[in-house]
């Protein structure tokens, strides 16, 4: 065998890999863009519902009507139509907004505390406390929703956001505690030490010192108590009943829920509304994560 | 003021006193006025709550305390003529008994830690042989004070939304809680011993060879929950490993431009995704099949979430497309920690890509992740969101009229809508619930048994 023959085949060989291996990321790009795509020309389609939809993602004749027919409150006439009521969208987005914000300040305040305190102290009852957490974490809360409901219920709870966020932040306490007794214990402890030699008490010590130097951590629990009960549904739907409470989940739930005929297009435009900034703070939140993938590019 | 001598018998007096009476040994011996005032009253607010009935306004041992804990154990009793609204709520009086109950173990702690803190200060006392001043004490109280404080709020949210109806849920199972015959406040609810575990799960109906048809459902389901797991974490992990291992082969160029692609389904909220797929898979009216029919490819519509074998398919598709690029992550970092003089020294043993993949990669980046892999199964068996929104754990089958139970339901939205849809079984959820906890217990083992926090022997 010549030596040129031999590096033509193989030549030959890697550029067939190379080709086949771009098609099944290209497939894939396809398969991953496809519904994103769908979804974004489904919400600037004028008609309804879902059987309009052109099977190309992009619509025939691209409008705004979905945006304004879902921006519209639920009690005046969309404008360019004369029987078409709006839908509560702006006030569920403001609900779920204040949600997760009164959610991230009491996960943020009880689980800073709570892993600060396991990290550091000695006292009775730490140890079964902190192995019971572990076991908690592992189960999906609303297997107490019953017992959950009835308790809001007696302490007039049911119906209002601060409910949902005592159930919510109560549900996050065993994981981000830990999560954050992890990160103090890899904090130096000489500074804290210091300030307690000097004579600060430990209330002093732990807002002073503790909490501005673990702020890395604390965004990154911000962020994540802050996404969670963006699409959570269960819970929702169990505790706030009039339409003027309900958060983004519920309300899209049952704007699409068995309606996909009136309503898939709307839906794709409310969606959309939630997608893009929900994406932006996930991808911020998880930027390490991220960052650790896209710099390694280049290593074999 | 001058130290008077300090009697060390004090030192058995002080706990002794303190068991009598909640803060009598700090009061009488030790001069811990305040701490002894303190435990003092909770004892009598406790007594108080105990003796007096505040319904007649007497003291008859017949306070809230043990009304509630008898109330508990009765679940009410039969009060066909008062209306609807004055009749007792066995369920009110179930959770309310559960609250009680925990007060009172929180109480019997209280007081236990009481007894063994008038040794300890009597030993202190004792050993520095004088009594502490009075800033002595408050510096004191300050350093052991503060985990207590700080730990309390999240006790007391712990212990009503989470312990209290994680109990209640469990007690439900041996009760008959179910429509439409025992749903207060129109009829009672009874403890009913194992009977529901029966109706679960024994093959047949009563002494006859009927078969049982919850049993039927349930066995499907716990199947179909096991089998799903398995796929669903297998099938993402290796079309997650796939992507990350051919984005690293120097043979494509614009990986950094697929790999943004890719990461996309992670950051959209699952829920959103699952609606939209839901509708691209519509039978009749979803794009994919109309676009497959205009294609020509096929004839007739593709059922996809319409007939059970293959909503099962398509959910595990579905699932792949959400969960893909959480494992290439995964598997992404897990590989750049591989140390390149592995790769080097193959290349020049002359090993081809594949070899190396298989011999070098694969075991690495499979033991490195493995833990991680087993949580995922676990959380997977409860993966409540991708079957709900998805299918609705749809299709029918022949059973899901009486047992609620569709062909992709998992335990967990089995659960889900028993409580929730009429007609409720709540006691039947309950065993359900159960049996879902105990599944979990060796995970919880095992994520325990892996914290850092145990391998140092600190827990």
């Amino acid at each position: 065998m010549s030596k040129i023959n031999k590096n033509t085949t193989a030549l030959s060989q890697s550029t067939i890999i190379k080709v086949f291996l771009n098609i099944i990321l290209l497939i894939t790009v396809f398969i991953v863009l496809y519904p994103i795509a769908f979804t974004i020309g489904a919400a600037f389609t004028r008609s309804n519902s879902l059987a309009s939809t052109s099977i190309v993602p992009w619509p025939k004749e691209p409008s705004l009507y979905q945006f304004q027919r879902l921006l519209t409150p639920s009690d005046q006439i969309v404008s360019g139509t004369t029987n078409v009521r709006g839908t509560n969208y702006i006030t569920w987005y403001k609900n779920t907004l204040k949600i997760a914000i009164m959610n991230t300040i009491l996960t943020v305040i009880l689980c800073t505390t709570t892993g600060y305190i396991f990290s550091r102290f000695k006292f009775g009852l730490k140890k079964p406390l902190m192995a019971s957490m572990i076991v908690l974490q592992l189960f999906p809360s609303f297997i107490g929703m019953i017992a959950t409901y009835v308790i809001l219920w007696r302490i007039n709870g049911l119906d209002t956001h601060w409910g949902l966020v005592l159930v919510y932040a109560t549900g996050s306490i065993p994981y981000n505690s830990w999560l954050m007794k992890g990160y103090f214990d890899s904090m130096p402890r000489s500074i804290e030490e210091a300030a307690r030699v000097d004579g600060a008490s430990p209330l002093a010590t732990y807002l002073r010192i503790i909490v501005p130097s673990a702020r890395p951590q604390i965004v990154f629990l911000t962020l994540v108590s802050f996404t969670g009960p963006w699409m959570d549904f269960i819970f929702p739907r169990l505790v706030l009943r009039s339409d003027a409470k309900k958060t983004l989940a519920v309300g899209l739930f049952e704007l699409i829920n068995g309606r996909a005929n009136d309503n898939f297009t709307m839906f794709a435009a409310g969606a959309l509304l939630v997608a893009i900034p929900f994406a932006i703070i996930f991808i911020a939140g998880q930027k390490n994560m991220l960052l650790s993938l896209a710099g390694d590019g280049l290593k074999e | 003021m001058k130290s008077t001598k300090i009697d060390p018998k004090i030192i058995k007096k002080a706990p002794i006193a303190s068991a009598c009476f909640m803060g009598l040994g700090q009061i009488v011996y030790l001069k811990q006025y305040i701490r002894g005032a303190f435990f003092a009253f909770l004892e009598a607010v406790m007594l108080f709550f105990i003796v007096f009935d505040p319904k007649n306004l007497s003291f008859n041992f017949q306070g809230p305390v043990v009304k509630s804990l008898v109330g508990l154990i009765t679940l009410g009793e039969e009060k066909r003529h008062l209306p609807v609204k004055l009749r007792d709520h066995s369920i009110f009086m179930m959770i309310t008994g559960l609250i009680v109950l925990i007060i009172c173990i929180i109480y019997i702690s209280t007081y236990i830690f009481n007894i063994r803190d008038a040794k300890k200060s009597a030993e202190r006392i004792v050993q520095k042989e004088k009594f502490p001043s009075m800033i002595e004490t408050q510096k004191f109280l300050q350093e052991k004070a503060f985990p207590y404080f700080g730990i309390l709020p999240i006790i007391i949210l712990l212990a009503f939304f989470t312990i209290v109806p994680l109990l209640f849920s469990g007690l439900v199972a041996f009760t008959n809680y179910s429509s439409p015959d025992h749903i207060p406040p129109n009829n009672l609810v009874d403890w009913v011993g194992a009977d529901n575990f029966v109706t679960m799960f024994s093959p047949t109906v009563g002494e006859s060879s009927q078969a049982n048809t919850w049993f039927g459902a349930f066995g499907r389901v716990a199947l179909w929950t096991l089998v799903w797991a398995f796929f669903s974490t297998i099938t993402c992990y290796f079309t997650g490993m796939f992507f990350s291992v051919i984005l690293q082969d120097n043979r494509v160029q614009i990986s950094k431009f697929y790999r943004i692609i890719f990461i996309l389904p992670y950051a959209i909220p699952p829920m959103l995704t699952l609606f939209v797929w839901q509708n691209l898979l519509n039978g009749t009216f979803g794009p994919i099949n109309r676009t497959l029919i205009e294609l020509g490819l096929i004839a007739e519509p593709i059922r996809w979430l319409t007939d059970p074998k293959m909503a099962r398919m398509t959910l595990i598709m579905v699932n792949i497309w959400i969960g893909f690029p959480y494992s290439m992550i995964l598997t992404t970092s897990s590989m750049t920690a591989i140390p390149s003089q592995l790769y080097e020294a193959a290349t020049i043993d002359g090993a081809n890509k594949w070899y190396q993949f298989r011999s070098i990669t694969l075991p690495l980046v499979l033991f490195q992740t493995l833990p991680l892999l087993i949580m995922q199964f676990a959380g997977n068996i409860n993966n409540f969101g991708a079957v709900f929104f998805l299918t609705s754990g749809g299709p029918t089958l022949r059973d899901t009229i009486s047992t609620q139970a569709g062909a992709t339901d998992l335990l967990i939205s089995w659960i889900y809508k028993l409580t929730y849809n009429t007609p409720n079984q709540y006691n039947l959820a309950s065993v359900l619930s159960i049996l879902v906890f105990i599944v979990m217990v060796p995970f919880a083992v095992f994520s325990f048994t892996r914290t850092k926090s145990f391998k140092e022997g600190e827990v």
